[in-house]
């Protein structure tokens, strides 16, 4: 656990090493596809595995709560 | 001589205050060009208009694993969802989020919380106790003993409505490096109630190619606890079981015999009391770091921390105990046949409800990789280790490949893997025994894997030219997701998405 811990710390940190992208730039980062999240519209399949599965979480969205599931 | 030299000191030290003054002055210079920039600097709408999301979806499960039956029993479960959001700008730096959901379940599993069909139910709970009479809310003369894990009863548990309320506010910075959110939701359905609120944090840096944020939420969650029906008689009626629900019904022994309900070897539970905590209260904190790796390439790291107290297992979910006789209601040469989906006309009475630890720690760590490939094809990628106090652990990888056909047009295939080992307080039905602590049958807690299969379209018009009245359409995204775990439960799921910009 902590090995995989400090793996991604460490895999972070030396992304930050990389040349900033400009704003002008970023023009393929900005495309739609490359949202680094869920599409809005998957809300309810995301909900369907919060239920059915015991892991939630570490997605960016809700990660616990405010229903009778796990 | 002594006036020269003080004349002179005094020149010395106008001099080093003006040397200060002008180092001073040259410090702040940048500062003072960088705030003129900044405020002369044209500063683009958070949000440039009110934006709609639709979405929608329709879920079906089957499998033969039913927690409220105690492992075994149909899994037939349908759900309905629809969330409208509502994203309004109140200046250039806030936005005004409001999220409405609803979701309408019917289900086999739950329906089973009072298996024997009752026809006419009132629902009215008029006795003195503090539980909800949802699984006992018949009257004598329209129960019957005629029941399976494996049949849906027609009880007025078979459905339910969850619905939320959820309120977010954000204010970004002037120069949209930092942005502050806070938010409150409220959530309920029949035999749950949930308050929650919490507050966000996010810097970006590096030319806004890095990112790091900070959420908390806290939930404050309570139930109305619903129970097996016969649990729920038996101590209402005083433990009685020529009162109440079990007045006129036979109770079979494991040899299909008749009992003695006044004897000594009689069915009861195995505790007289069911849920002495009602409150179930989710405090957790995540914290997430995005960076862009590239000009076509991005990475985002989430770590999530989860503590829930309370009562976390579900009031609903019976268990069966090997090491106690068994019970039952309904037709003696079933018994035998009990296990197998063709019984129709027996049912077993339980042993107690689920009991689990009244805290759980979470962990889950996660990770977004995703890479523009070419003007045509985008690969997202995510991956999540999870790891809680009860024992489970479990592996997510997910695979999205997006390929866009026109300008408008974009078909996403999507592939999940999932796998988790099971809680240290899961075994299947009839394998718990009456001396354990904590104990759960409910199959979404066992050791399985699954796999889920997707395809999506979306249409994207970025000019928004349809409308429908001052809304226009800016995309829709329409998607099918079939999900099959090695435990034999299989579901399919059909979701739609629609934003609208307001004009």
């Amino acid at each position: 656990m902590i090995k995989k811990i400090s793996f991604l710390l460490l895999l972070g940190s030396l992304s930050t090493s990389c040349v900033a992208v400009k704003e002008y730039e970023k023009v393929y980062i900005n495309d739609p596809d490359m949202l680094l999240a869920d599409k809005k519209s998957n809300r309810f399949v995301t909900s369907f595995q919060v239920y059915r599965e015991a892991a939630s979480g570490a997605n960016g969205g809700k990660s616990g709560g405010g229903c009778g599931c796990n | 001589m002594e006036e020269n030299q003080a004349e002179g000191v005094v020149v010395i030290n106008k001099e080093e205050r003006m040397k200060k003054i002008i180092v001073l002055v040259a410090l702040f210079i940048p500062f003072i060009g960088f705030s003129q920039t900044t405020t002369n600097e044209y500063k683009k709408r958070v949000l440039e208009t009110a934006e709609v999301d639709i979405v929608t979806s329709f879920y079906s499960q089957d499998g033969d694993n039913a927690s409220v039956t105690g492992g075994i029993g149909t899994e037939k479960l349908t759900d309905l969802a629809t969330s409208f959001t509502v994203s309004i700008p109140l200046n250039d730096d806030d936005i005004l989020s409001v999220d409405a959901t609803i979701s309408a379940y019917t289900s086999a599993s739950s329906s089973n919380l009072d298996p024997f069909d009752v026809s006419g139910a009132s629902g009215d709970d008029d006795d003195d106790d503090d539980d909800d009479d949802r699984s006992s809310n018949f009257t004598k003369s329209t129960a019957t003993n005629v029941a399976s894990p494996w049949v849906e009863s027609s009880g007025a548990s078979k459905g339910d409505v969850w619905k939320s309320l959820n309120i977010s506010y954000s204010h970004s910075s002037d120069d949209r490096n930092t942005i502050l959110g806070a938010n409150a939701s409220f959530a309920s359905e029949y035999d749950y109630t949930s308050i929650g609120f919490g507050g966000s944090f996010a810097k970006l840096f590096n030319e806004k190619n890095t990112e790091l944020s900070l959420k908390a939420n806290i939930y404050l969650d309570s139930w109305s606890p619903a129970y097996p029906t016969e649990l729920d008689s038996y101590l209402d009626d005083n433990q009685n079981l020529n009162d109440g629900h079990f007045e006129g019904i036979d109770i079979l022994d494991q040899n299909g015999d008749i009992i003695n309900k006044t004897g000594t070897t009689v069915w009861s539970p195995l505790k007289n009391k069911l849920i002495d905590e009602t409150s179930r209260n989710t405090y957790s904190v995540s914290v997430s770091f995005s960076q862009i790796l590239s000009k076509k390439s991005q990475l985002s790291l989430f770590f999530d921390l989860i503590q829930q107290d309370g009562w976390l297992g579900n009031p609903m979910q019976r268990v069966y105990f090997s090491d106690r006789d068994n019970y039952y209601v309904g037709n003696a040469s079933s018994i035998p046949n009990y296990t197998s989906s063709s019984n129709d006309d027996v049912f077993q009475l339980a042993d107690d409800i689920e009991r689990l630890p009244n805290s759980r720690l979470k962990l889950p760590i996660g990770a977004r990789f995703n890479q523009y490939i070419n003007e045509k094809v985008t690969l997202r990628t995510y991956y999540r280790y999870y790891y809680d106090d009860w024992g489970i652990n479990s592996h997510t990888v997910n695979i999205e490949l997006p390929v866009k056909i026109s300008d408008s047009f974009t078909f996403y295939p999507s592939y999940r893997y999932y796998t988790q080992t099971a809680a240290d307080y899961f075994a299947p039905f009839e394998q718990h025994t009456s001396t354990e602590e904590f104990y759960t049958s409910d199959y979404d807690l066992s050791e399985f894997n699954a796999n889920q299969f997707g395809v999506g379209f979306s249409y994207t018009d970025i000019f928004a030219k349809r409308h429908i009245w001052k809304l226009g359409l800016k995309s829709i995204d329409l998607k099918y997701d079939y999900y099959e775990r090695n435990t034999g439960l299989n579901a399919g799921i059909i979701s739609a998405g629609f934003k609208f910009v307001m004009d």
